[in-house]
């Protein structure tokens, strides 16, 4: 898995690859720390989070949505991220985890929310890509 | 007919700065972007183009879809873009409105001039940068729990002044005095609320800051003397939003309105469009729940003014009163609210979403407070950390040409991956210091280097369009002394 972040006049955006979906949601969730901090300490404990939604794109929205309603409320900036997507009864499901860095070990700044903007969520050969615009 | 193409968007020249894309395809209305020739050219370099004729794509959607001269690529609607629409068979488009519900701007006047501030720009940073809550994580003025955010979206500043935190004048100063009375806190989730609990009295960061500055030029002397203004009077400048209850608020609406609305959506060519028809329960719910979070943004402002006139009282040693730290005024440049405007002779109630957009009411207008009604409303523009910023006024044009509004600051220009590999924070600082005088302070030095002022068009330029067109007068430019951003 891995992760690029694109140029956007005003705001960034990640573009992530992984082996399958679960591998490519944890890339952007990396994308999305590294839009909020340069340099990520090894500090900080592990917290999960299960997400569904209607649809892939919804999924991939509701998730870093999560991830930044975390990062206020817990007062961590969640790194490491790891995730497993499936389907089930017609819902999109996503279980992840992250390790939350405390903000008083980092040098951060804010990435508002995610955006639906240019969103893309797709498979291409054997592997999967993601494309998100992220507020800043 | 001069005429002028990007990326296959055709834009005809109908006056000076006024270019018109015409109606095409599924577009509802024509666009049109209001600019120079030299802004124009920055303006068609990324989506902002394309991103506008979506916006023309709103149902409902009255007059133009337009672009203020500042305008630049945003997600949806463009940033600096103007879109009213029907409050009885339009919509209300809360990706129209942006994440940061009332990102605003408010300027607080002193009685001190530069040579009174000269030497103490370094202590005011450090001051300034202590005090304030900036950056990820840097907490709130008020640390507070569920009730407080809650009375805080009902009353808005009226919540400030019965806890201390506001005098009776800042209210008179404010767009209806602080206080949004169709908010509904109930329409805010409680996820929303609960990130706003520990953000009351924060700055956050991106192109947020807080900044002291001198007053450099008066353009109308009339009117300068209305707001209080003179060349070399100390000023404050303060740009921020309603943090991340705001940021949850517009999130929390926008997969509403995708769940319950799919069929308007699936209309419109992008998803961060997403719309609630007007009349509809989500509509309702959505404008009470985004005046709420007004109030918010409000409160937040009023907190960070009335701890910087703390500040000056410690560095400089007499009370805020006797140095006559007074709100100006308080301008929302992301919002959208239901206003009466005469549309081809008739007078209809318009949803007018502005997105990177002021509001530039002029003079005589009944929503202009009493204290400016006869010269207008102030508008404050604000410019990057090495240039100027303005105060206009609202011009005589605005009401007819841009359903009342003008620029809201700079508009950037390059992006924040592209600055961080062009500028180094700390040669940016240096250079400020050194070269301009002014003394910058941030929670990260990437932050500086993303908001250097080589990312940002030329202010003068797009005030100059501004001012020409008579959306928005000049009145004053103001330079700064310092600055802290998240």
């Amino acid at each position: 898995m891995s992760y690029e972040l694109r140029p956007h006049t005003a705001d960034v955006a990640v573009a992530a690859t992984g082996a399958d979906l679960g591998e490519t949601f944890a890339a952007v969730a990396d994308g999305l720390a590294a839009a909020t901090c340069d340099e990520i300490p090894a500090t900080g404990e592990r917290f999960s989070l299960t997400v569904r939604a209607e649809g892939l794109e919804a999924l991939l929205f509701d998730y870093l949505d999560q991830l930044i309603y975390e990062r206020d409320v817990r007062g961590v900036l969640p790194v490491a991220n790891e995730a497993s997507v499936h389907e089930s009864d017609g819902e999109w499901v996503v279980e992840a985890s992250a390790r939350g860095v405390p903000f008083a070990d980092v040098t951060a700044r804010d990435v508002k929310a995610v955006t639906y903007s240019e969103m893309r969520v797709e498979e291409t050969g054997e592997r999967w890509e993601a494309y998100v615009v992220l507020d800043v | 007919m001069t005429t002028r193409e990007f990326d296959g968007i055709r834009l005809e020249r109908v006056r000076e700065f006024v270019w018109e894309m015409p109606r095409e395809g599924d577009m509802r209305v024509p666009a049109r972007v209001l600019a120079s020739e030299a802004l124009l050219d920055e303006i068609g370099e990324d989506k902002t183009l394309q991103q506008l004729q979506n916006a023309t794509h709103l149902p409902g959607i009255t007059g133009h879809a337009i672009c203020m001269p500042d305008g630049h690529q945003g997600y949806g609607f463009p940033v600096g873009g103007v879109g009213a629409t029907d409050v009885e068979e339009g919509c209300i488009s809360p990706g129209s409105v942006g994440y940061d519900i009332n990102c605003g701007v408010r300027m607080m006047k002193t009685n001190l001039t530069y040579a009174g501030v000269q030497g103490h720009g370094e202590e005011l940073v450090e001051a300034m940068f202590a005090n304030v809550p900036s950056g990820l994580g840097g907490g709130g003025i008020v640390e507070s729990g569920i009730d407080t955010v809650e009375a805080v979206l009902s009353r808005g500043v009226d919540w400030a002044l019965e806890e201390g935190w506001a005098v009776e004048d800042d209210l008179t100063h404010c767009e209806d005095e602080g206080r949004r009375p169709d908010a509904d806190p109930s329409a805010v989730s409680r996820k929303a609320k609960d990130r706003g609990k520990n953000q009351l009295g924060s700055l956050g960061s991106g192109n947020h800051f807080l900044e002291v500055q001198r007053v450099t030029d008066v353009y109308r002397d009339d009117v300068a003397g209305a707001y209080g203004l003179e060349p070399d009077q100390v000023v404050v400048l303060i740009h921020c939003g309603s943090r991340g209850l705001g940021h949850q608020t517009c999130t929390d609406y926008l997969r509403k309105i995708e769940k319950r609305h799919g069929d308007l959506l699936a209309d419109l060519p992008d998803k961060e469009l997403a719309a609630a028809p007007a009349g509809s329960e989500l509509a309702e719910e959505y404008y009470g729940a985004m005046c709420a979070c007004i109030n918010f943004a409000w409160v937040n402002r009023q907190l960070i003014m009335h701890r910087v006139r703390q500040v000056f009282e410690r560095i400089f040693d007499r009370s805020w009163e006797a140095m006559d730290m007074h709100l100006l005024y308080d301008v929302a440049h992301n919002i959208a609210k239901k206003e009466l405007h005469t549309v081809q002779g008739e007078e209809r109630e318009l949803y007018v979403h502005r997105k990177g957009a002021t509001r530039a009411f002029p003079a005589g207008h009944p929503e202009v407070p009493a204290a400016y009604r006869d010269v207008g409303q102030p508008i404050i523009i604000p410019g990057s950390m090495g240039a100027g910023s303005y105060v206009l006024r609202g011009g005589e044009a605005s009401m007819d040409l841009t359903f009342g509004s003008t620029a809201h600051g700079a508009g950037r220009l390059m992006s924040r991956t592209q600055a961080k590999q062009e500028f180094w924070g700390e040669t940016v600082q240096d250079e400020l210091r050194e070269q301009n005088q002014v003394y910058v302070k941030a929670q990260s030095g990437a932050t500086v280097a993303e908001e250097a002022p080589g990312v940002y068009k030329d202010v003068d330029e797009v005030v100059r369009v501004s001012d020409a067109l008579g959306i928005g007068d000049k009145v004053a430019r103001t330079y700064p002394i310092c600055n802290i951003k998240g």
